[in-house]
């Protein structure tokens, strides 16, 4: 970051400006229907977990293919009613924030929230691999465990050619590949229990950035449908910070995971820090993050020189250490392997260790060490196994710790702005 | 030390390209600018010259161009995701297929098709990458400049 913050500075004032502001056109109103079945649920369900406490699986999931994958059931109701239904199989990340769900797996009778214009509000949840989730955005009450949160905004995704809904813009597709179903997402849906309390915050409020929040009336068609800004408390909302209590983020608790891996593993997601006898700190360390949600961690390759990746974060929706290049770590990429491997992860010949440097805005910091193995050997040694604590990939630009960091640890998300007993979020404590 | 030099743009951008960037001449660099409706800084480097997009919303582009007039390298940083097939321009279908051949792994991505290397990654609210044509980088230079 501080490279680049220079960077930026040395391009300072000479360069001529040209600023276009992006076109914003006011729709006429229009509501639409969700177009889901209206059957009732029972009600109430705690969907897997009580008081303070959410059961985390990680196993196959509903596309029984995946690996690394934190999951849990999540109930919904229409707002202050008890007309409620639990969906099972949402995955955990720590790496965004607010609830999604597969419109497919949704069967109580939503309605669409409205944006400035009176339109339905429509949004594109876009990650870093091109592919997306497109939807429109509903207010649930949700229960986790024995936790509730009312009247919160969340994602309603998607699916190709689902009706009733205009079908996804160009601009939200156009980076790559359709994650709004159960085989892609290998998910029901993203229960994200990150850093911060809106999935976009203050950047979203007066000029929207692209690809994001979508004036999603009659007049949005794939060819052409305007952003909109959103004010805060119509965005997707981490449900965790509207909590009447443990409301100061989470503790996602893991078993250890052998060199081997395992079948599949149990844990939780505990709400609130420092909030109940089963969430304390302990002798966790505090890591501050910056506003991105960033902190740095610092590598010395052998014989080479120490480097800060100050963007680097800890994310349990990734399901790899990703770190560095093939180059830099002296691991194999499984895609040069003769034939391939399992594209996307490091293939190295034997069980290779690391030592880490994490420090926080806080100037926290202490070392972690992790070691990463072979994907395609664990993978082939294996075939049912789906939690590895050495899986890793290629990705030179920050260390993103995914969910082999978890396991065997108690990682605290403190929420931004909320006070715990090691200060006020956002952080990340371990 | 270093030539600051302010690059002047006409108004009179034609027509829509094709594709623009990366691996592209450096008028490319202005097509991106109109298609993000950006503010455009530019300045002049020992054996290189950075283009800064800055667009409405927060997304920054930067694009490296060479001595010769070739788009080596592109960095983008944002809320949410650049459009990735106007930066990454006749490469675009290479990022494209080589994700669509990961199974199984759910994170950040790394690419390196032939000459091309993309490196993506993030999450809502901050996302961050670059890509880069290691055959048209500067024989003075490695992919470290592209930052």
């Amino acid at each position: 970051m501080k490279a680049q913050r220079k960077m930026a500075g040395n391009l300072a004032s000479l360069g001529f400006a040209l600023a276009l502001v992006a076109g914003l056109f006011t729709l006429p109103g229009c509501s639409r229907g969700l177009g889901s079945s209206s059957s009732t649920g029972g009600g109430g369900g705690t969907g897997g977990g009580t008081g303070n406490s959410l059961a985390i699986a990680v196993n196959a999931g509903p596309a029984n293919n995946d690996v690394n994958t934190p999951l849990a059931s999540v109930t919904i109701c229409i707002p202050g009613t008890s007309n409620c239904q639990t969906i099972t199989d949402v995955l955990v990340d720590t790496g965004s924030n607010g609830l999604r769900v597969l419109e497919t797996q949704v069967t109580i009778p939503l309605t669409n929230a409205t944006d400035t214009n009176g339109n339905p509000l429509g949004e594109c949840a876009m990650f870093a691999d091109g592919s997306f989730l497109w939807g429109s955005v509903s207010t649930v009450d949700i229960t986790l465990a024995g936790e509730k949160a009312s009247a919160v905004p969340i994602q309603i995704i998607r699916t190709t050619g689902s009706v009733g809904f205009p079908l996804v813009p160009n601009t939200c597709s156009g980076n790559g590949t359709d994650d709004g179903n159960v085989s892609a997402l290998g998910a029901n849906g993203i229960l994200g229990v990150g850093l911060f309390k809106q999935d976009c915050g203050v950047n979203c409020v007066s000029t929207p950035p692209a690809n994001m929040y979508y004036d999603a009336g009659a007049a949005c068609t794939q060819a052409s449908c305007a952003l909109i800004a959103v004010p805060l408390v119509n965005q997707v909302q981490n449900p965790v910070s509207l909590f009447a209590k443990d409301n100061n983020g989470v503790l996602v608790s893991l078993p250890s995971v052998g060199a081997t891996g395992a079948v599949s593993v149990s844990g939780s997601l505990i709400f609130g820090i420092g909030t109940q006898s089963n969430n304390a700190l302990g002798t966790a360390k505090v890591y501050t993050t910056d506003g991105l949600g960033h902190f740095t961690a610092t590598f010395t390759p052998p014989g080479g020189v120490a480097t800060g990746y100050p963007q680097s974060f800890i994310d349990s929706g990734s399901n790899t250490f990703a770190f560095l290049d093939a180059a830099t770590s002296g691991l194999t990429d499984c895609s040069t392997l003769v034939p391939p491997g399992p594209a996307g992860f490091y293939c190295p010949a034997s069980s290779t260790n690391f030592t880490v440097t994490n420090t926080g805005n806080n100037g926290v910091n202490a070392p972690v060490m992790f070691s990463i193995f072979s994907a395609q050997s664990l993978f082939t040694a294996n075939p049912t196994f789906t939690a590895f604590s050495n899986l890793g990939s290629p990705f030179a630009g920050a260390f993103d710790y995914g969910l082999p960091f978890f396991y065997g640890r108690s990682v605290f998300v403190g929420i931004e702005g909320q006070t715990t007993p090691g200060g006020t979020g956002p952080f990340f404590a371990y | 030390m270093r030539k600051i030099l302010s690059i002047l743009l006409g108004l009179a951008f034609g027509t829509t390209p094709l594709w623009a960037s990366l691996g592209q001449s450096e008028a490319s660099v202005h097509e991106d600018q109109q298609h993000m409706a950006g503010q455009l800084k530019s300045a002049t480097f020992n054996n290189y010259t950075v283009h800064e997009i800055t667009a409405a919303g927060g997304m920054v582009v930067r694009e490296y161009v060479s001595p010769t007039g070739m788009v080596f390298g592109v960095v983008w940083e944002g809320t949410t995701m650049p459009d990735l097939p106007q930066l990454l321009g006749p490469y675009f279908p290479q990022f494209r297929d080589a994700v669509a051949a990961t199974h199984r792994h759910r994170g950040p991505v790394y690419v390196q098709a032939g000459q091309l290397v993309v490196e993506s990654g993030g999450h809502m609210r901050a996302f961050r990458g670059r890509a880069y044509i290691t055959n048209l980088i500067p024989g003075n230079l490695t992919k470290d400049v592209v930052r």
